[in-house]
């Protein structure tokens, strides 16, 4: 997350010393609908009192989708911590040979594993306060689960170019350094879809584009 | 035909009361049961119906539970997730793998629940794998309807194919969001039929609209049910289903399945009945044999004096002894009365009997009386003749019926001389042969006068026959020996000697020892034997009884008491 900030304030500064890429700024508005999940048996799991949820904006990852490789794009770590059952942040994106931590911040055993064509893996089980790290060489996207609560998943994007962001609580994002010329810009969202705009990036000139996204929030 | 007897008049009577009384009450007996069966039979059906909707209640909570557990499954959550989000860019073999992975986790789970079917379906509602024993019938791809009705609760009824399924359904969870579903589908067959029957304790249908998808009855019964499912089934108590009553309760509605159930009131009453019917039996054995009992007892006491008297009376009327009267059996009122009744009739009788019979005598004596009158040297030998007579027979041992014939025989023996004319019968001196043909005619006159009265009948032979002899020279019919009647012979000797001691028109009487002696020389061919024997034998007590041969008795006896 610090890292992603980072990188995007980098190519920031670097737009605005060469200008000769082009910056993208918008916004993703969630608007919501909300559905009665199906009643079961039994209440869902609840451990213990849960901890709020991220904003679901950050479950977004917005990328370009048909901009070619170049070769400067320095691996990156990102960290998804186990808290609460919960893999925080449920979202992830990071760059092809970046290293992702798991944390666990639970006072109970957790596992990772995935079964995705990206990237197979099992990290194994591991206790309170000990990580495992995974690196993600092959771009794509990766479900991770954990074998011991059912309930728990999260989603590696890995890219094989440095164009991609995830939006702040309030949907706004930005991306930076991006090469001048139309290009497709996507939002992402693991239960929509994607949704598609095309973009025509000048540059040292800033673009906006906004997004809505019918977001299923489950009722409370 | 006869008439019954009294025995089996009671008998019957008796009989065919009990059976009436008992037919009665078993009718009674029998809609009472009916009754009440029918209301026990509802009774039970609406309890068994209280115990399945908690039973099920938990049975269903027990499987949503066990569904859900399974629905934990994290690998088949992974590996569901993962094809749901990579299958359209996916290459094919790594689709195949993740799906044989969520196949894989379905059988196990299939197999631990030992279900019909269970399906896993992706967030859109179709089937990404499916096992269990019908797991055909739910393909990949399929959807099960009604599945997109997020309202619904998480059973329902779902017609897949031929089959209609009680389907329970679990969603899948990851965090927040439903990936899928598990879908656990029991076939509504007859084996579920017979689980339903054995939880109510008795039938159970499954039936869906007009059809029956199932149920525990027989086929004809089957077929009534299904025909009667247009009336509203969940309101009516009772059916009548193949020709019998059936109480019917729904359990459980599920969807548009109904479960109902069903039990037989005419089986339930045909063992209460039956139960009924052999207390019965008992009773009705008892009543029969009391009754039985007590109308032998009654014809008896009626019968016995009955035919006691019966009885009674038929001897005496065989014995001819009508003047006895019959005892009193004093056993009833009314046959006391009867037999008193009888008593004074048969009195009566007898006296007018006796009444008619001296009428009789006194006319005939008047007549012998009378006879004797026309002549007053005959007069009173026709009463002499009788006693004569009648101390002859007496002594000869004759019976009582004997001597009342010859009693009045020698009274009338000289009947017939009414028709004598008087000169011949006065005449002194010899008679001429005409006049002796006269007087030869009077014991053919006498018989004649006889005939008219039927009551002297009897006395016939004696007055016809009084003048015969044994040597055959008597008259009118010269009749020998034996062939002449005793009583005829008795009287015969009785005239003789009467005539010998009498004092005639033509001649003085003779004294007795020389009548004697003329008697004993004419036995064979005048007098018969034994009667001139007894006569003599019978003397002394002629004189006992004061008779006017007194003095001659007397002359004898010391006559005879000389010669022996």
């Amino acid at each position: 997350m610090i890292a992603t900030a980072l990188m995007s304030l980098l190519c920031v500064f670097a737009g605005q010393a060469q200008s000769t890429t082009g910056r993208v700024t918008g916004t993703v508005r969630l608007t919501s609908h909300s559905s009665r999940s199906p009643a079961t048996a039994y209440d869902r799991r609840a451990v213990g009192p849960r901890a709020r949820a991220l904003a679901e904006s950050r479950n977004v990852v917005i990328f370009f989708a048909d901009i070619a490789a170049s070769g400067d794009r320095a691996a990156t770590r990102a960290s998804v911590a186990q808290k609460d059952e919960q893999f925080v942040p449920h979202v992830v994106a990071v760059t092809t040979g970046s290293s992702v931590a798991f944390p666990n911040d639970d006072p109970f055993f957790h596992n990772v594993f995935s079964l995705s064509r990206g990237a197979t893996f099992d990290l194994g089980r591991f206790p309170p306060g000990s990580s495992r790290a995974r690196v993600f060489s092959r771009p794509g996207l990766v479900k991770v689960f954990c074998h011991i609560h059912s309930q728990m998943s999260a989603v590696v994007r890995v890219f094989d170019h440095p164009w991609f962001t995830i939006p702040d609580d309030q949907g706004t994002f930005t991306i930076d350094g991006v090469p001048p010329g139309q290009h497709t810009l996507v939002a992402w969202h693991e239960r929509i879809g994607e949704q598609r705009a095309r973009v025509a990036i000048r540059p040292g000139q800033n673009t906006e584009v906004t997004f809505t996204l019918p977001v299923l929030e489950p009722a409370k | 035909m006869r008439a019954p007897r009294l025995v089996t008049r009671t008998l019957v009577s008796s009989f065919l009361t009990v059976a009436l009384v008992l037919g009665a009450v078993f009718t009674m007996l029998t809609i009472r049961v009916r009754e009440q069966v029918r209301q026990s039979v509802a009774d039970n059906l609406a309890s068994a119906q209280q115990v399945f909707t908690l039973v099920e209640a938990r049975r269903q909570q027990d499987v949503r539970a066990a569904v859900a557990t399974l629905a934990e499954n994290p690998t088949l959550k992974a590996a569901l997730d993962t094809w749901l989000s990579e299958r359209a860019s996916a290459s094919e073999r790594t689709s195949r793998e993740l799906l044989a992975t969520v196949q894989r986790e379905c059988d196990k789970m299939a197999e631990r629940v030992a279900a019909d079917v269970l399906a896993v379906t992706g967030a859109e509602g179709r089937i990404v794998a499916s096992s269990g024993r019908l797991a055909a019938s739910w393909p990949r791809g399929s959807i099960i309807e009604g599945r997109t009705s997020a309202t619904a609760a998480t059973d329902r009824s779902a017609g897949v194919g031929s089959r209609v399924y009680h389907v329970i359904s679990v969603p899948l969870q990851l965090g927040e969001a439903t990936i899928g579903s598990l879908e656990l589908g029991t076939a509504l067959d007859s084996a579920y039929a017979r689980e339903l029957a054995d939880l109510s304790r008795g039938h159970a249908a499954i039936v869906r609209g007009p059809l029956v998808l199932a149920s525990t009855l027989s086929a004809p019964a089957a077929r009534d049910l299904a025909g009667s499912l247009g009336d509203a089934v969940a309101d009516a108590s009772t059916l009548t289903l193949a020709g019998e009553s059936w109480a019917v309760q729904p359990l459980q509605q599920l969807g548009d399945v109904t479960f109902l159930a069903l039990a037989s009131i005419d089986a339930a009453a045909a063992g209460q009945t039956t139960a009924a019917l052999r207390s019965l039996a008992w009773v009705g054995v008892g009543a029969i044999v009391l009754a039985a009992i007590g109308s032998v007892w009654l014809a008896r006491t009626l019968t016995k004096p009955i035919d006691q008297l019966s009885r009674s009376l038929t001897k005496m009327t065989m014995a001819g002894r009508a003047h006895e009267s019959v005892a009193l059996s004093g056993s009833s009122r009314e046959l006391d009365q009867l037999t008193f009744t009888f008593n004074a009739l048969m009195a009566s009788l007898s006296s007018a009997e006796a009444d008619a019979e001296a009428t009789y005598l006194g006319a005939v004596r008047a007549l012998a009386a009378a006879l004797d009158a026309r002549d007053p040297y005959t007069a009173g030998h026709s009463e002499r003749v009788s006693r004569f007579a009648v101390a002859i027979g007496e002594e000869m041992k004759l019976d009582a019926v004997a001597m009342e014939t010859l009693r009045l025989g020698a009274l009338l023996h000289d009947i017939g001389k009414i028709g004598v004319p008087d000169e011949v019968l006065r005449k002194p001196g010899v008679l001429s042969a005409a006049e002796f043909e006269a007087i030869k005619m009077h014991p053919s006159a006498g018989a004649r006068i006889l005939r008219s009265i039927p009551f002297l009948a009897p006395h016939i032979p004696i007055v016809e026959l009084h003048h015969e002899r044994p040597d055959g020279l008597g008259y009118p019919y010269g009749l020998r020996g034996d062939e002449i009647p005793p009583l005829a012979r008795i009287v015969h000797v009785a005239d003789a000697f009467d005539a010998m001691t009498s004092a005639r028109a033509y001649r003085s009487g003779r004294i007795p020892v020389e009548a004697i002696t003329e008697l004993r020389k004419c036995i064979g061919t005048d007098f018969d034997g034994p009667s001139v024997e007894a006569l003599i034998a019978a003397l002394p007590r002629l004189v006992a009884a004061g008779e006017p041969v007194d003095s001659v008795v007397f002359q004898w006896a010391a006559h005879r008491a000389r010669s022996a």
